[in-house]
């Protein structure tokens, strides 16, 4: 039986419109990336620097949508209910987390959690609607939303090929992860706030800076100093997670039992 | 509230058009002004507290960062305020400083006056009878009222954890109340979705609606304006200075 009851229509048309708007949003993110990293433009907020703030802004958050927007007709009902929890939960975790004072973020689980039972295109869905929702509380990550997308588009990709078979496989999946995570986000952050918007984060960018490192260049290396440790601790307990739920659950999702992605563990 | 009486995406439209054009301008009294045109909004809609609070407690660790980095480890600047091993202050870079801070600062007390104005039933209601595919509404209703339901739970958890005489260190803590959180949550999902699917969702073609969205002739005209503004506006401001780049 079907597990939407109602089959979903997907014409050639359908189809098309969403490649294509992946294919532009995919273009529109790498081309301001490149743009930024090749040019590096000085003047953060003279000459040239608002406008790079704006189209850097303009033009993360526009690749965003562009790719949740070829995403979401196609997802789903099973995906489409497990997105708002998985959304509640990277805030709810979040905040736990900052409860027990300790220096992690851990706000990136559902996200993680939603790309290993769902798939790629899920877990990019749920980053970006993630920031778009979490912008409405704090309106800086809006331009992380890019940045979001590509955590769970790597969550779902590492899942898909086999990071959940052993267990530590998940944590090296996500070091990987948080490298391409910072060194895309970083751009944004240099660009558009002129730095970092932690605290912890400006001091490390600071030390960098006063070495003789640019900024793009002194906050990348910040970036590559916490987005790694956080992603593999968060693709850790988000593997944990997913093993902990019952084999009836994690087997419904047509992601997990197409591409085997628990392995031994999907057939107990 | 103030905001109840207009529609959720005029307030968000004019809001980008404001930070859109301000950012743009980049020049401190313009954002100094549009920061205390959100204060006196917030005042009229008697939110102004939250506003301060809500906006301080990003706006302040965003500032200390951007003066860490562009004040305390200056790397240019010919008007040097102090000097000592690897800190240099200078004036220039606490002008920078101060710039991207205010910035900032227009972004967020601009999105979050929207957030405080904006009925978060006329923000999914508008989503709704909008062109966006109906999923979209769907997941921001279902994320906005799932969270103080979750938070219910996860307190629920906690309570239970401790009558239990559970209360070991912070990893069992956060342990003890986490997965049960996540377990429980993903099966009222796992629930959730044949009756969603088994009631036709998501809707195609029109349905009638019972919350109506406060709009006008006049609102969508604002609207159009404050799109147009989003877009033309910062080209109109920094086009000059591009041709004489």
């Amino acid at each position: 039986m079907s597990p939407h009851l109602i089959l979903v229509e997907t014409s050639d048309r359908h189809r098309q419109r969403g490649r294509l708007l992946t294919t532009i949003g995919t273009v529109l993110l790498i081309g301001t990336y490149l743009m930024l990293v090749t040019t590096q433009p000085d003047g953060l907020v003279d000459g040239l620097g608002q406008g790079v703030a704006l189209a850097t802004f303009a033009a993360y958050l526009a690749a965003a949508i562009l790719l949740l927007a070829a995403v979401l007709p196609d997802l789903p009902v099973s995906t489409l209910t497990l997105i708002p929890v998985a959304l509640a939960l990277n805030i709810l975790l979040g905040q736990l987390v900052g409860s027990v004072m300790i220096p992690l973020y851990l706000d990136s689980i559902g996200t993680v959690m939603v790309g290993f039972l769902a798939g790629r295109r899920a877990g990019a869905a749920t980053g970006v609607l993630g920031t778009l929702i979490w912008s409405l509380f704090s309106p800086t990550v809006l331009p992380f939303a890019a940045g979001a997308a590509l955590v769970g588009f790597l969550a779902g990709t590492a899942a898909r090929f086999g990071a959940l078979r052993r267990v530590y496989l998940a944590p090296v999946a996500g070091l990987f992860s948080g490298v391409v995570v910072g060194v895309i986000s970083a751009p944004v952050a240099a660009f558009v706030f002129g730095g970092t918007s932690g605290v912890g984060t400006g001091a490390v960018v600071a030390a960098f800076r006063s070495m003789g490192d640019s900024l793009l260049s002194a906050v990348t290396k910040q970036a590559l100093l916490s987005d790694p440790g956080d992603k593999a601790l968060v693709f850790l307990l988000a593997a944990l997670l997913v093993y902990a739920l019952p084999g009836r659950l994690s087997g419904g999702f047509d992601f997990v039992r197409r591409y085997r992605v628990l392995g031994q563990r999907g057939t107990r | 509230m103030a905001g109840s009486s207009l529609h959720p995406f005029t307030i968000l439209a004019v809001a980008a058009a404001v930070v859109a054009t301000t950012t743009a301008a980049g020049i401190w009294w313009i954002s100094a002004a549009v920061i205390t045109g959100c204060l006196v909004l917030a005042i009229r809609a008697h939110c102004a507290r939250k506003l301060v609070l809500l906006s301080c407690a990003i706006i302040l660790p965003a500032f200390t960062s951007q003066l860490l980095i562009h004040a305390v480890a200056a790397t240019h600047g010919t008007r040097i305020l102090l000097a000592a091993g690897p800190v240099t202050i200078t004036a220039e870079g606490l002008g920078l400083a101060a710039a991207l801070g205010l910035r900032t600062a227009v972004l967020v007390v601009a999105g979050i006056l929207c957030t405080l104005l904006i009925d978060r039933h006329q923000l999914v209601a508008a989503i709704d009878l909008s062109k966006a595919p109906p999923q979209l509404g769907y997941l921001v209703a279902a994320t906005l009222f799932l969270l103080p339901q979750l938070a219910g739970k996860q307190h629920a958890i906690g309570q239970a954890q401790q009558l239990r005489g559970v209360d070991a260190g912070w990893f069992q803590r956060l342990r003890l109340r986490s997965v049960p959180l996540v377990l429980g949550s993903l099966q009222d999902a796992a629930i959730r979705a044949p009756h969603l699917a088994a009631r036709g969702f998501p809707a195609t073609g029109s349905r009638t609606r019972w919350r109506t969205v406060p709009d006008s002739p006049c609102q969508r005209r604002i609207r159009y304006a404050a799109v147009a503004c989003t877009l033309l506006g910062p080209l109109a401001i920094l086009a000059p200075v591009w041709m004489g780049a």
